[in-house]
């Protein structure tokens, strides 16, 4: 409790919140994510730990309110209906949803039933973000998905049928993957009638199979990115952020949140939060998290405070994620003259192709989003 | 113990590497029982971490070896090993000086290498008593008649009173000992008189400061005496002297024709050069012994710190290693693509090899050394003479008037199979040929005029693989004469970088500005511009190639609500190019620089 002051939120300013459902049926080779294969009695477990985060984290003040709540993991459809209730309720009595709030699930095709649908679709579910990953068998093969493209074909059109807003994540950069599989798969889940895609380059990261066993045959990312960044937009999907592309004005204002700077909330195993100051990570273990939390601890591992210049650095850097870019405006006035100064500085000379400028506004083209890293890089203070 | 001067002997050994000659000198000791055999360890004389890797002497180490001969009589044998890499031509004079005997090894299954003779030639140019001694006959492959009969043929020397031995089986150590004394006449030439005393070889020491090695000539030396050194004129109080067993033991007093050292508390080798002559300041010797002479560095070549805040420790090393090596010359160099470091001037390849391992191994400093280049002479069309140690020191290309260039006479032997391949090679590094002929049908002495240039580069590698090995070769200087050279300027972006300039005959210039480029577009890695990277001479670009500008550099990512994990990869990824160069509005990595130079030595190798 000793936190508190830093994370006590004003009661009218409205957050987001993150919940991490830390389950999966089985790891996939390539996953950094927290999670667990679940071991009977574990989801109710964690459920129970879930309410008493909030709990410790809510104290004594109001219900916060949200914006927009986004529940994903780890794989949320493996909660049985009848766990998914629990979530419902423990939810509503912890928070205050704003009427227009956003609420976004996250599914996986092979555990996602119609009764979770029907259950989301009558409490304020907005939207459906299914792993699709690929619509070809042997890319999912190769990515060691316990789910095949005609799962994935049913999941989503159960999804748009029950009405929802479907967004699909997919990967490329698979071992052996190849564009023309690519192009067909980006053509079918539009057909589906996704609203929403986040396309997702592999990484190879350490502590996952692949990571200590890389795998071999991986397909260079560029000339997916850039079929996707030229598909897409044909097709009158807005790229609105690296990764990001969706029907006019569906974008996820939960992410969009996270890339404007704006606080949230996490809670779960290994959930990130930030409440304007500090960030904080919650501990990778459902064992310490339920422990923590039965002593009454918040399960906080991780939590740091940015301020001036690297604080200014990174919300610069997330903006220029966004198409929306660095509001110069707004930069001077939180920042000051000098450090817009620096900011153009350091972009100066660049190529102009790489920038979108708009009047008070400076963000990447889709060419420079191409080769962001190298831009943000002149960031670093 | 003191016996009189007729029963003192110093000498040396002079071989060609591998040929035995530290093994023989371990049987030299263990014979005399100046060392216990057990506690020896193999090749003692050989201290230096380096020395014992490469199985070759760089310093050269004296040893006192006490000897009860045939006669009954007691006798003191100085050896006095000498490095035997013509780098240190200069070095192995100063300690034949020292000398008034030498054994010439021959290995029985080699026969003679033509370093063998340049040193046996020094030898006898300085009046020495020489013993050839042919090693190895317990070999199956020893021929030790064909030796012998290249020892008389080749160096001119009479075989017959050769030693037949095999250091390795203790074979003919005790006829070498006995050769010494009977045949290497004593110092008997020096006399009572004003001290001089020979430094043939200093070391440093960090508590002790610089350790002279000193053979005394006229005179006496004792501890507490006041001394001069005559050439550097610097007056010392003598703090101790002693004598080589081999590990260091004061005595009180060094008499004529003795070999020991001497401390002074001398803060630098530049001090107390080798060569220099010691003599006492209340008498004064009328002039110093003979010889001595400023060694001039050579092969030239930038020593940067990998970490750029190590630049004060390589310095605080190269210092230090100078008092060591009077030999090597440094001056500060400040380079736009490698930051600051210093220029270095050696004796030749092989000291400058030594001497950067010296500084990774002893002083623990990283560093980046650049291609290797020799000293020019460039006449200006004002008739002014400039010596340019880099490139850069070239002016501008219409006040060039001529260029000269250091050249070098080789002299290989080499087996008579090869003799096509070496003369391809020598013609194909601009060779002018000078001579040959055959010692033995089988064996050939191939003479060339080469520019050092060619040389230092790879030469010895490339012979080393077309004879496999079988060739040696030795060269001295032959002066410097004109070429036709161009500066060629690698402009990376536009801007000329100092650090792939080089120098070039005008004939290799394009193919090997071609060869720059290519490797720097390999290197550099792409930029959010388009680069050019061109090879000029003066305003003519005469190789042009581009670097495409990124295609893509972003991981589109799901980091979920850990955004500090990106920001912590880009200050990562920015911390990591903080060494970069700014070239124009183009960022070069250091490592790009290291890729480059490292990249050169494969190709050599």
């Amino acid at each position: 409790m000793r936190r508190r002051n830093n994370t006590r939120l004003e009661p009218a300013s409205p957050v987001s919140l993150y919940v991490h459902i830390p389950f999966c049926r089985s790891k996939c080779p390539y996953c950094a994510f927290y999670s667990v294969i679940p071991t009977p009695g574990a989801v109710t477990a964690f459920l129970e730990a879930l309410e008493g985060e909030i709990g410790i984290l809510s104290g004594s003040t109001d219900r916060p309110r949200l914006r927009t709540a986004y529940i994903g993991g780890g794989t949320p459809t493996l909660l049985s209906p009848s766990d998914w209730e629990r979530l419902i309720s423990v939810l509503e009595g912890a928070f205050s949803f704003l009427p227009a709030a956003e609420v976004t699930v996250e599914a996986n095709p092979g555990s996602l039933t119609r009764k979770h649908l029907a259950l989301w679709k009558d409490w304020r579910v907005s939207r459906v973000s299914l792993g699709v990953q690929s619509l070809q068998d042997e890319d999912l093969l190769a990515a060691g998905r316990p789910h095949d493209s005609r799962q994935a074909l049913e999941s989503m059109a159960e999804i748009k049928r029950k009405g929802l807003s479907l967004s699909v994540d997919l990967l490329f950069g698979l071992p052996c993957q190849k564009l023309r599989g690519w192009s067909d798969t980006l053509r079918r889940v539009l057909n589906e009638g996704a609203e929403h895609l986040s396309i997702y380059e592999l990484t190879v990261e350490e502590g996952t199979p692949w990571g200590r066993r890389p795998p071999r045959n991986l397909a260079a990312g560029y000339p997916f990115y850039r079929w996707a960044q030229y598909y897409l937009e044909k097709k009158g999907l807005l790229q609105y952020e690296i990764a990001s592309f969706s029907k006019p004005r569906r974008w996820c204002r939960h992410n969009v949140a996270y890339w404007s700077g704006a606080p949230f909330l996490g809670i779960g195993p290994s959930a990130w939060g930030y409440d304007g100051t500090v960030r904080t990570g919650n501990v990778a273990d459902l064992e310490r998290y339920r422990w923590l939390i039965e002593k009454g601890i918040r399960p906080t591992l991780f939590s740091e405070r940015l301020e001036g210049k690297r604080r200014a650095f990174e919300l610069s850097v997330l903006a220029l994620r966004t198409r929306w870019g660095i509001r110069l405006q707004e930069y001077r006035c939180r920042w000051g003259d000098q450090m817009l100064k620096e900011l153009q500085g350091s972009l100066e000379g660049l190529p102009p192709h790489l920038f979108r400028r708009t009047p008070g506004r400076i963000a990447l083209s889709k060419h420079g989003m191409r080769v962001g890293n190298a831009v943000w890089e002149r960031l670093v203070p | 113990m003191k016996v009189p001067i007729e029963r003192i002997r110093n000498f040396c050994i002079i071989a060609h590497v591998d040929h035995g000659k530290s093994t023989l000198a371990d049987r030299l000791l263990e014979a005399t029982t100046t060392i216990n055999a057990r506690e020896m360890r193999e090749q003692i004389l050989d201290t230096l971490e380096l020395e014992r890797e490469r199985g070759i002497t760089i310093k050269l180490v004296p040893v006192q070896m006490k000897y009860r001969a045939s006669d009954g009589l007691d006798y003191v044998l100085n050896l006095i090993d000498t490095p035997g890499h013509v780098d240190f031509t200069y070095e192995v004079s100063r300690s034949l000086a020292a000398c008034e005997g030498a054994l010439l090894i021959v290995d029985a299954a080699q026969g003679v290498e033509a370093q063998t003779v340049a040193n046996a030639y020094l030898a006898v140019d300085q009046g020495l008593e020489i013993i050839p001694v042919i090693n190895k006959i317990d070999l199956p492959s020893a021929q030790p008649e064909r030796a012998a009969k290249e020892i008389e043929e080749v160096v001119g020397l009479d075989s017959t009173e050769a030693i037949m031995a095999s250091a390795k089986e203790g074979i003919g150590v005790k006829e070498i000992l006995e050769a010494v004394i009977r045949r290497i006449p004593p110092p008997s030439k020096y006399r009572q008189g004003p001290l001089q005393a020979l430094v043939f070889d200093s070391t440093y020491n960090n508590f002790r400061g610089v350790i002279c090695y000193i053979k005394v000539a006229n005179g006496s030396i004792r501890s507490g005496d006041m001394v001069t050194f005559m050439a550097t004129r610097r007056n010392f109080q003598v703090e101790e002297i002693g004598i080589f067993g081999p590990e260091m033991r004061p005595v009180d007093e060094l008499g004529p024709g003795e070999v020991g050292y001497l401390i002074c508390n001398i803060k630098s080798v530049e001090e107390a050069r080798v060569g220099d002559t010691v003599t006492s300041q209340r008498n004064p010797a009328p002039a110093p012994l003979p010889g001595y002479r400023k060694v001039k560095p050579v092969v030239f070549c930038g020593f940067f710190p990998i970490e750029r805040d190590e630049y004060p420790q390589l310095r605080d090393s190269l210092e230090k290693l100078q008092m060591n090596d009077a030999a090597l010359f440094f001056e500060p160099e400040t380079s736009t693509a490698l930051g600051f470091g210093f220029r270095c001037g050696f004796l030749g390849l092989l000291h400058m090899e030594i001497a950067k391992e010296r500084l990774n191994r002893e002083f623990g400093v990283d560093l980046v050394a650049t291609v290797p280049n020799v000293v020019y002479q460039v006449k200006t069309s004002g008739g002014e003479i400039i010596e340019a140690h880099r490139p850069s020191d070239f002016p501008e290309a219409s006040l060039i008037e001529e260029v000269l260039e250091p050249f070098i006479k080789v002299t290989g032997f080499l087996p008579a199979e090869y003799v096509g391949k070496v003369m391809q090679l020598c013609q194909d590094r601009r060779g002018v040929f000078l001579g040959m002929d055959y010692i033995t049908p089988q064996r050939a002495r191939l003479v060339y005029e080469l520019p050092l240039a060619e040389f230092i580069i790879d030469f010895h590698d490339r012979l080393k693989s077309v004879t496999r090995g079988f060739a040696s070769i030795d060269y001295e200087h032959s002066g410097f004469k004109v070429s036709n050279l161009v500066k060629v300027d690698i402009l990376i972006g536009g801007e000329p970088v100092d650090a792939f300039c080089f120098v070039s005959h005008a004939d290799q210039a394009y193919h090997r500005g071609q060869e720059v480029v290519r490797k720097l577009k390999e290197i550099i890695p792409r930029q959010l511009f388009e680069v050019s990277l061109q090879a000029a001479i003066g305003k003519r670009v005469i190789v042009r190639q581009n670097v495409k500008p990124l295609r893509k550099d972003v991981l589109a990512k799901c980091y979920g609500g850990d955004i500090t994990r990106k920001r912590k990869l880009l200050e990562k990824q920015k911390e990591g190019k903080k060494r970069m160069k700014q070239i124009g509005r183009i960022s070069l990595p250091q490592e790009a620089f290291l890729a480059f130079l490292k990249a050169g030595d494969e190709e050599e190798e």
